[in-house]
């Protein structure tokens, strides 16, 4: 088992929406305001499935793939991000007394719906701050809530609940994991680049067995899958010269997890922090370098909203895992489009893969992520 | 006659060419005269519609613009509402979005010019409301999260950063009624969306900064609301189960209706005035067409002989009103340019004063204004041609061998035409009688219209009794002029009946308003004088424009109530209510206190019970105009909800009053404190016991102690300047009506003047045939001006009549019926007796043209 030396694993499209948030918001005050991630992180659960408020950035991230009683195939996605918008030392600017709408923090929520079967991806997102219960976290009988308006996830130790509604679909899903968190990193303190503080505190839920209730149309439907949750907070933010990234989330049928990462420099490299992370069934993560791991794009698609070009299609070759796989997307389009918030542009879905690792052959399901296609994504320093 | 071949359409317009056009440039100096009128009148009605459509435009879509895409929102009436509500708002099935809003006029502390503050959630509200910061600036796009992350910052619309000269970041004081504060300006926002509210002369802020600014924490305005879409009937009735007691939902364009219904009539009452200039010009375009038809009544008959149809000379006739009337209106495209401009300020300036606030820049032309404007100027002046044309229509072809064709009413005509007026004057009660539509006076300006005409018809019959009866004492006062000019009395045809008739419609007119307006002047002052006599005024600063929302901030009022200078406080609670969709004025005031100096005039019933009724807090009392406005009379119950209350008493009696805001109730404030636990005080009058010599010295004293007490949130007014502020915003209202009133006397006077010449001219046969059997110049002209001066002094006298029934109507019907008010009606002899010999006078001297005219030729020619 190799060990894992990752770099901010779920580079998802929050980071980019953090970061111009918090860039736009804290004009004047500086990242050393903030708390930062610059060693052990210490995570003990379940008081850290909570927020982390002093730092600059934080999300819940819920996919996973579920079938319907009747055979019908669907992809989720329910993400809660939170975002600090002045360091907490800025509060001593706030006026006394302060209104209870007064704030420094923002969340935000995504949720996605591929109907497989009806080809058609259904969206939706909700961002407010966290007061007047409009949002926030809450910890009661031994249970975090994480929630935005009626979209929520109950965070409790053998159960996570999710519910989100919007006026396509609504999700009420019962998710039981199968392994312990996994502690990316160092117990969860994981790297993102050459200094300390650019690192973040990161685990995964990386097989959760799902079951609950999707309706779509009017129509209730039971459903039952697996599901993939990643809990991550930092401060520092995003190597610069990155235009994007890719993320695959694969669980195979061997009981094993691959995560994979891929940080895309503007010449088409990849950046030497680019990795990945191996669950074997026991759960003991194995992390995967760059140098591990080829990934060759084998099918593409153009988005008629965004006009970005997605790969959709890939050879996944990892030769310390003797694994070789095939992954394709279940419908090409999962492009998730936030006009209503902040305006980013990237695609989200449901993936299958097959292949073979070990000499056997496997095939599983999972998620990808593909940021910075639609436009080039600078992170400001 | 040639090409009777030809289309039909290309020999009518040769034919025009050649008949109506020639004959028209052959007398330039008449069409001349007609097309200045019809200029004056098209380009006053042109300029008043565009200057009110504009002034209107702006405040509909400034309320269009706040109200955004809300489908409906939520209200406290005489409260705020509570914020925690949007969360709950949020969670119901039935609503996609919610945003509580705050609004309040701020200024500038090195300013004098208040804007706009608005304060919202910049998350939530983007949903209902879109605005936007210019590219460019790397942060302008994200202003929305520093604007939230950072208290007293704020974003500024492009106008009111360019009347400023405010940047980014730059620092700047703000002074509101409950504080004064420092913000720094985040961005610019560009012109559109919120962006264009009040012209882009307004500041956006987050809803925690508004509410530490003015410390209405957990409070907002209104929440807005978007329904989710498909949300059943059931489920947007089930909202109100989530509302407190006294919280309702309401159509966001309620704020819209109810300012443009207290426009509307005022938009209304302009748009009469502008149209009577056009009325007026149109006797004008009457007179000239009737002359061209009258004097070449032999060359129709030419036309009718060789050929042309009746209806041929019929198109001619319209034609020639129709070429006046475009004519006109061309001509009336550079004056309205001008006058658009005054008359913009000057109707902008009195919205905002009297009934909403508003900003308008420039005037939008639209085809739609455009094309109105040209269809009514056409549409008058074709009217106006109707009956010349009609009667050129019955020109017979034989009458091209009479001597001396003439158009002459016959007797039983002239008899009917009396009659007909005689009924239309007896209709003019009833009519006035009749319900009218709210804000919108029909049946007044029907029953103004009737009295008009019903004195206009009966001219022709009244000048053949008046030259009849006054033929042989003229003989024997003027000689033979005087006899001669009241024989042509006798004898007068319609053309002197419609000068008449113009004469009488200016001179009422004239006489009218000018009874109208001194009614209404003498009224207010005496309210003035009795309601509004304290001696001084406290209230919030920037209270006038935030309606008296704010209360006056606790120290202010521990202050007061600590005054060493004995004094005697009239505290009063206001705010704005709704009953029945009627928008009004609530006030708790301790009346008792109050009549130490002032009074309220009453209108009725037993003033002193009334009084102590209301001291007692056994009853309200309400204005006039709210009385009118929603039938509620003494005796009637006033019901209305306040906050979580109902407030259910009797009507103890109406007093007049002249706010412009919907009317006003009065309560006792010791009952209303008891009853609502609510002891602020939106404003107080103070009064000090002091005799008048020492008053001065008290009202300074005070004046000093409460500015350093609390100089900084306070407006504080003399009664002597708020009285005298009041006349002055009543005289700078009647300006527009003064100047369309001089204009509507203008056209009139050019009307007067071409009509004596057309009969001057219309009789130089007969003149000259005086002239030619021996009559001297000096003879005819004495006749003639004789004969102006009998015209005059009819047309003057049937127009005091008139104007002194139109005064009633305006004041008892259309006031009433517009504005609900009406005034003590009150004669002003001096500006009458003033004005009415200089109009006689200057109908004289504009027959003086007309005279020399008659006598211009020699009389051979003349009688050839």
């Amino acid at each position: 088992m190799l060990k894992i030396e990752a770099i901010m694993p779920t580079l998802k499209s929050s980071l980019l929406i953090m970061i111009l948030l918090a860039a736009a918001a804290s004009a004047g005050s500086h990242v050393d305001d903030y708390a930062q991630v610059t060693g052990p992180c210490n995570l003990s659960f379940p008081a850290d499935h909570g927020p982390h408020a002093d730092y600059r950035t934080e999300w819940w991230y819920y996919t996973g793939n579920l079938t319907g009683a009747d055979q019908r195939r669907y992809g989720f996605q329910l993400t809660f991000f939170r975002t600090r918008l002045k360091p907490p030392s800025a509060r001593r600017d706030w006026p006394e007394p302060a209104s209870p709408w007064r704030s420094d923090q923002i969340y935000l929520a995504h949720a996605a719906v591929s109907d497989l079967s009806g080809r058609r991806h259904l969206q939706d997102e909700r961002m407010t701050r966290p007061v007047l219960d409009l949002a926030g976290a809450e910890h009661a009988q031994g249970a975090w809530k994480i929630h935005l308006g009626t979209w929520q996830t109950r965070i409790a130790p053998d159960l996570h609940q999710l519910q989100a509604d919007t006026k396509d679909f609504t999700l009420f899903l019962d998710l039981v994991p199968g392994k312990p968190p996994v502690l990316h990193g160092a117990a969860g303190y994981s790297r993102k680049g050459q200094t300390a503080e650019r690192a973040s505190c990161y685990y995964s839920f990386t097989r959760l067995q799902a079951a609950g209730e999707l309706t779509l149309d009017g129509t209730r439907h039971k459903v039952t899958g697996t599901a993939w949750m990643d809990h991550e907070f930092s401060t520092a933010p995003l190597q610069p010269g990155i235009t994007g990234w890719d993320w695959f989330s694969l669980q195979l049928s061997d009981q094993t997890e691959i995560m994979i990462f891929l940080l895309r420099q503007p010449d088409g490299s990849l950046n030497p922090a680019t990795s990945g992370t191996y669950v074997p069934p026991t759960g003991d993560p194995q992390h995967l370098r760059e140098k591990d791991l080829q990934v060759t794009p084998t099918d593409f698609w153009t988005s008629p909203h965004s006009g970005a070009r997605y790969p959709i299609g890939w050879r996944i070759v990892i030769d310390a895992l003797h694994c070789d796989l095939t992954v394709t997307a279940n419908l090409p389009d999962q492009e998730m489009r936030t006009p209503r918030s902040t305006d980013v542009v990237y695609w989200e879905g449901s993936v299958r893969a097959q292949g073979s690792k070990e000499g056997q052959k496997v095939e599983g399901l999972g998620y990808v992520e593909l940021t910075g296609y639609a436009r080039p994504f600078e992170a400001p320093m | 006659m040639t090409g009777s071949s030809a289309h039909p359409l290309i020999l009518y317009l040769r034919l025009f060419a050649w008949f109506s056009l020639r004959h028209l440039r052959s007398h330039m100096g008449r069409a001349l005269a007609v097309l200045l009128g019809i200029a004056l009148g098209a380009a006053v009605f042109t300029s008043v519609r565009l200057a009110v459509h504009a002034t209107v435009g702006s405040f509909a879509r400034s309320m269009d613009l706040i109200a955004g895409a809300a489908d409906l929102t939520l209200v406290q009436p005489g409260g705020r509402v509570p914020d925690a509500l949007v969360g709950p708002l949020l969670r119901h099935p039935a609503v996609q979005a919610a945003s509580p809003v705050l609004t309040t006029y701020v200024r500038p502390s090195d300013q004098d010019e208040p804007f706009l503050l608005i304060g919202s959630d910049p998350i939530l509200d983007r949903n209902v409301r879109a605005w936007t910061a210019p590219v460019g600036d790397a942060t302008a796009g994200f202003a929305w999260a520093a604007l939230m992350s950072t208290p007293y910052t704020l974003v500024v619309g492009e106008q009111l950063a360019a009347q400023f000269g405010w940047q980014a970041d730059q620092r700047i004081t703000l002074i509101h009624s409950q504080r004064t504060a420092p913000f720094t300006v985040l961005a610019i926002m560009d012109s559109s969306g919120l962006g264009l509210i009040e012209g882009g002369r307004i500041a956006l802020c987050d809803i925690a900064t508004f509410q530490e600014l003015t410390g209405f924490m957990g409070l907002a305005d209104r929440i807005d609301l978007i329904l989710t879409p498909g949300a059943t009937q059931d489920q947007i009735a089930s909202l109100q189960d989530l509302l407190p007691a006294g919280v309702v939902l309401r159509a966001p364009s309620e704020r819209k209706e109810s300012g443009l219904g207290m426009i509307r009539a005022y938009q209304f009452s302009l748009t009469f005035l502008s149209f009577i200039s056009l009325f007026v010009g149109m006797f004008l375009v009457y007179s000239l067409v009737a002359l061209n038809a009258a004097v070449r009544r032999r060359e129709l008959a030419v036309l009718r002989a060789t050929g042309a149809s009746r209806r041929m000379l019929f198109g001619l006739f319209i034609g020639e009103g129709a070429f006046l009337g475009l004519c006109g209106w061309l001509l009336a495209l550079p004056v309205s340019s001008v006058l658009v401009k005054f008359l913009l300020a000057g109707v902008s300036r009195t919205v905002s004063t009297l009934f909403v606030r508003v900003q308008v820049d420039t005037v939008v032309l639209s085809p739609w204004e455009v094309l109105l404007s040209l269809a009514v100027t056409l549409a008058v002046a074709m009217l106006a041609a109707l009956q010349p044309a009609r009667e050129a229509m019955q020109v017979a072809p034989r009458e091209a061998l009479d001597i001396a064709p003439m158009a002459a009413l016959a007797p039983r005509l002239i008899r009917s035409m009396a009659l007909t007026g005689l009924v239309m004057l007896a209709l003019v009660y009833p009519v006035s009688r009749l319900p009218s539509l709210p804000a919108v006076s029909l049946p007044g300006y029907l029953a103004a219209l009737l009295l008009f005409i019903g004195f206009a018809l009966p001219a022709p019959w009244t000048l053949r009794m008046l030259g009849r009866l006054l033929s042989a004492p003229l003989a024997r006062l003027g000689g033979q002029p005087a006899f001669l000019a009241a024989r042509y009395l006798k004898q007068s045809g319609v053309q002197t009946a419609i000068s008449v008739s113009a004469l009488i419609t200016a001179v009422a007119l004239f006489t009218a308003l000018v009874i109208m307006i001194h009614s209404f002047r003498g009224t207010v002052a005496l309210w003035i004088g009795q309601s509004i006599a304290g001696d001084l005024y406290v209230r919030p600063k920037l209270a006038e424009l935030n309606n008296f929302r704010d209360p006056l901030a606790p120290r202010v009022k521990a202050a007061i109530k600590n005054l060493t200078t004995p004094v005697t406080l009239v505290p009063m609670r206001r705010m704005d209510l709704r009953i029945n969709d009627h928008e009004h004025i609530f006030e708790a005031m301790d009346y008792a206190a109050y009549t130490t100096r002032s009074r309220f005039i009453w209108m009725g019933g037993d003033r002193q019970r009334i009084e102590a009724d209301l001291i007692a807090g056994r009853g309200v009392a309400v204005s006039e105009v709210f009385a009118n406005s929603t039938g509620l009379q003494p005796g009637d119950r006033y019901r209305v909800r306040i906050r979580d209350q109902v407030l259910d008493q009797p009507i103890l009696g109406v007093f007049r009053d002249y706010r412009t805001q919907g009317g006003a109730v009065y309560y006792s404030r010791h009952h209303y404190r008891q009853r609502f636990d609510d002891d602020d005080w939106n404003a107080v009058q103070i009064n000090f016991s002091a005799p008048p010599p020492a008053r001065a010295d008290a009202l300074a004293r005070v004046r000093t102690e409460l500015l350093a007490c609390c100089g900084d949130a306070i407006e504080m007014v003399e009664g002597a300047y708020l009285r005298r502020a009041v006349l002055r915003i009543f005289d700078e209202t009647f300006a527009i009506t003064t100047v369309l009133l001089l204009i509507a006397l203008v056209v009139a006077a050019l009307g007067i003047a071409t009509a004596l010449a057309v009969q001057v001219l219309q009789r130089a046969r007969e003149l000259n045939t005086l002239r030619a059997v021996g009559g001297s110049a000096t003879q005819l002209r004495r006749m003639i001006l004789w004969e102006a001066g009998l015209i005059v002094t009819a047309g003057q006298a049937a127009g005091l009549i008139c104007g002194f029934l139109l005064a009633y109507l305006l004041i008892f019907v259309v006031n009433l019926q517009s504005f609900g008010w009406t005034f003590i009606y009150r004669v002003d002899w001096p500006a009458l007796l003033f004005a009415l010999p200089l109009i006689f006078i200057a109908a004289l001297l504009a027959a003086l043209p007309a005279v020399r005219l008659a006598l211009s030729g020699t009389p051979a020619v003349l009688l050839r």
